[in-house]
């Protein structure tokens, strides 16, 4: 099993979930990754992705586990030979068994384009939004799981997988309360975690801790 | 359009950077290639590709792609003050020095008015100075460019391949050395294929244009991924262009002769490649009667062994009932069939010309007897010469194929889906003369047909609006009038004419009333002495051997397939028929 680190910049941040996974199948053909396939009438190919990314939200630490023979040298090499430059690959890693990223992620951290001390957290933020033609108000509680800056900028840590919190619903929020001009496209997520013994582990350092091999940065 | 896309729903549409997608930082000239239908629809044309690649494989030239943007998005554009940009290089659509549209049928006309108006451009040739680009049209829709000549420079009648490209390249000389946009349209009526309206005197006669070695005729081996889901996603191979059927109302099967085959080695070898540039997890084989392909076998030799090592459907559209052989069936892992009889009874099939026998029918057990569940049957409704006992023959096949169904497989209930449009009079085929069946007679044909299906367990029935099938003939047989119409009815709201829950009937004919014009008197019966709006189109085939084929059909009397002998239509002046006889 080979996971990989991609990126989601540009235009790529505007492509939706469901077509991203049909990407992927492209992908993994024109980059002649061998895969396992599933079997079944319509076999698919056997690849394992991380919680989606909203529509708009750029992204520079996505992750998909590949069920593939090959090195993650050679995966990382065929698949950057696949993607536009927007969706290139910086690390790969790899592991004996599947990670499972989709059912253990759970949190996410996103750097949003206001300034770190914008807003006053202690407050509580208030989500106001529209959820299959009915509006949602609701508190984001403790689902902001930190808060933080990155040059200058907010970085907030958000809950993600089975309890989740949409970071353009949270972007939305805080653009009312600020009264600011800024797009949901400025929006970036820059890393993604597991729950371990020790707290909250990147991804990276979560697979590193299972003896995962790594290349790239 | 970069910075509404957060606002815009399904944004993808609207990004570019697709993967094939070409950027030219500083070409010779930029063509435009408008779609007037949405990012879905325009991306799975095959002409669109055909003609994007082959512009940009000139290394001096640049060709860009725009397509109809949806409503939400076209009052994004219009509230930000806007205009309406290309994907690539988002540059506004008035900078292009050439404008293509892509006109694939009726229904389409009031999209270019929609693109123009969000481009900021005048609908009328007449009203665009030197300052605007060269407006130019083509695909099927030109075989009567009548009712939108006026929105245009010039309509490229017949195929784009290599007309495209010399009218780029006319406008790149023009403004390289100060040609007035007069001087530039004179010299590229003198094209094959290219109509000025403009330049040429009315009934000066415009050659189709037809690319005569379709063998190495350009094509997109690596073509454009669509960013979001296109209609079809998948790997589309060319087999043929024109068709041997003769079937009398089809537009296609005359507008594209003269019949021209690709070796099905050159069709394999472009499958592959495709697939290695694209990553297509289909194989999709594009021609008006794919199973009448001379190269079938070879060709589903060359590829099964590919198509098995890289998981890669193959999928065979269009067989017409004749050829359909349960061994090719077998090769695609399809769970539904799909025939197109046209017509109930075989007096009917004759009449059209539609050379499918109710043995052949019964061919379908075949399909049966290999697996195969589900049927999906094409017929049209208000056929020349057509009584209820047609119709009713419809039905008769349905109940046929449940009895074969329960033969071959011992078991109750294939499923059987009929699909019935209107019948529409096209220029240029042997029923360009013919009336449309009238609008309450569409209605009580359709509710005829329903009430007989549903005695048969297992149909299910659709068919085509009424009121956009009118329309559809009102436009397909227009003249310079309608050009009036098609802007009233703009003005009105008309748009996406073809999709069905935006399409108001209302806004046409009210166009159709404040321009003083009866929509009856285009779709009614035409006398075959009167001139004809189209006449001035030379696509080949004589207006004589129309009017045979139309007697014959009366008669009752088929006429064979080209492949068993040439029918001296006269399409093979233009090109040589490649079929093995």
């Amino acid at each position: 099993m080979v996971i990989l680190r991609y990126s989601r910049l540009g235009t790529r941040r505007f492509v939706s979930h469901i077509d991203v996974l049909r990407d992927f199948a492209r992908i993994v053909r024109r980059a002649d990754i061998p895969v396992a396939y599933s079997g079944g009438f319509n076999p698919h190919a056997l690849l394992f992705f991380a919680p989606p990314t909203p529509v708009g939200i750029g992204s520079v630490a996505e992750y998909v586990a590949i069920d593939t023979p090959l090195s993650p040298e050679e995966v990382m090499a065929a698949f950057n030979s696949a993607v536009t430059e927007e969706m290139r690959a910086t690390e790969a890693f790899s592991t004996a068994r599947n990670p499972n990223l989709a059912g253990r992620i759970c949190a996410a951290e996103y750097v949003f384009p206001f300034a770190a001390d914008a807003y006053d957290f202690s407050r509580g933020l208030t989500l106001d939004y529209m959820k299959k033609g009915e509006r949602v108000t609701e508190s984001a509680g403790d689902r902001i799981l930190s808060v933080g800056e990155r040059e200058g900028r907010l970085l907030l840590t958000l809950a993600c997988g089975n309890v989740t919190l949409r970071a353009d619903r949270v972007f939305d929020a805080l653009k009312r309360e600020l009264v600011a001009a800024a797009d949901v496209s400025d929006v970036m997520k820059t890393e993604q975690f597991i729950r371990a013994d020790v707290g909250l582990l990147a991804v990276k350092a979560a697979l590193a801790a299972e003896n995962a091999a790594q290349v790239g940065k | 359009m970069l910075p509404l896309l957060s606002r815009a729903e399904k944004p993808s549409r609207y990004t570019g950077g697709e993967w094939n997608a070409v950027v030219k930082e500083h070409p010779r000239a930029r063509f435009c290639l408008c779609f007037p239908d949405l990012y879905e629809i325009g991306m799975s044309n095959l002409g669109m590709q055909i003609l994007y690649s082959e512009i940009n494989s000139h290394e001096d030239l640049a060709c860009e792609r725009c397509y109809a943007p949806a409503e939400d998005m076209a009052a994004l554009l219009r509230e930000a003050a806007l205009p309406l940009t290309s994907l690539e290089s988002a540059i506004p659509l008035k900078d292009f020095d050439v404008l293509g549209f892509s006109v694939q049928f009726e229904l389409l006309y009031t999209g270019i008015l929609y693109m123009l108006d969000l481009a900021g451009i005048p609908f009328r040739a007449a009203d665009r100075g030197e300052e605007w680009p060269i407006l130019l049209a083509g695909g099927p829709c030109a075989v009567n460019p009548e009712p939108y000549a006026d929105f245009f420079d010039c309509v490229v009648i017949g195929e784009g391949e290599g007309v495209d490209v010399a009218v780029l390249e006319l406008a790149a000389e023009g403004r390289e050395k100060g040609w007035s946009k007069r001087e530039i349209l004179a010299r590229a009526s003198r094209l094959t294929g290219v109509y000025v309206p403009s330049v040429h005197k009315e009934g000066e006669k415009v050659v189709k244009a037809v690319f005569r070695d379709f063998e190495h005729a350009p094509y997109p081996v690596r073509p454009v991924v669509a960013n979001t889901e296109a209609v079809h996603d998948r790997a589309v191979i060319e087999l043929y262009r024109g068709c041997a059927s003769g079937c009398r109302f089809c537009q296609a099967g005359y507008y594209y002769r003269p019949i021209r085959e690709r070796s099905p080695e050159k069709c394999a070898e472009q499958a592959k490649e495709i697939v290695r540039n694209t990553g297509h997890g289909e194989i999709a084989m594009c021609s008006l009667s794919t199973g009448d392909y001379t190269g079938l076998h070879a060709l589903m030799d060359g590829l099964r062994g590919f198509v098995h090592e890289n998981k890669v459907n193959l999928s065979l559209p269009s067989l017409r009932l004749s050829s359909f052989s349960g061994d090719i069936a077998q090769e695609s892992r399809r769970s539904s069939l799909t025939f197109a009889p046209e017509a109930g009874t075989q007096r009917l099939r004759n009449v059209i010309n539609k050379n499918v026998t109710d043995e052949e029918i019964d061919n379908i057990a075949r399909a049966f007897e290999v697996g195969y569940d589900s049927v999906k049957l094409y017929f049209m409704l208000g056929l020349p010469t057509e009584t209820d006992e047609d119709i009713a023959g419809i039905a008769a096949i349905c109940a046929r194929l449940r009895e074969l169904y329960y033969k071959t497989r011992g078991k109750r209930g294939p499923n059987i889906s009929v699909s019935c449009a209107v019948f529409i009079p096209k220029p240029c085929t042997p029923f360009q003369w013919e009336a449309q069946i009238s609008f309450s007679e569409m209605l009580r044909k359709q509710n005829y047909l329903r009430g007989l299906l549903r005695r048969i367990k297992g149909v299910t029935f659709s068919w085509h609006g009424a009121e956009s099938s009118v329309l559809e003939a009102a436009l397909a047989r227009g003249d310079r009038r309608l050009s009036y119409v098609i802007e009233r009815a703009y003005a009105l709201g008309a748009k996406f004419d073809s999709w069905s829950e935006k399409f108001d009937w209302e806004a046409w004919q009210r166009a159709f009333a404040d321009e003083g014009i009866d929509m009856e008197e285009y779709t009614g019966e035409w006398d075959t002495a009167a001139e004809l709006p189209w006449d001035f189109i030379d696509t080949g085939v004589t207006k004589r051997y129309l009017l045979a084929q139309r007697k014959l059909a009366y008669e009752g009397v088929t006429t064979r397939s080209c492949r068993e002998g040439c029918n001296g239509c006269g399409a093979n002046k233009l090109g040589r028929c490649t079929i093995e006889w």
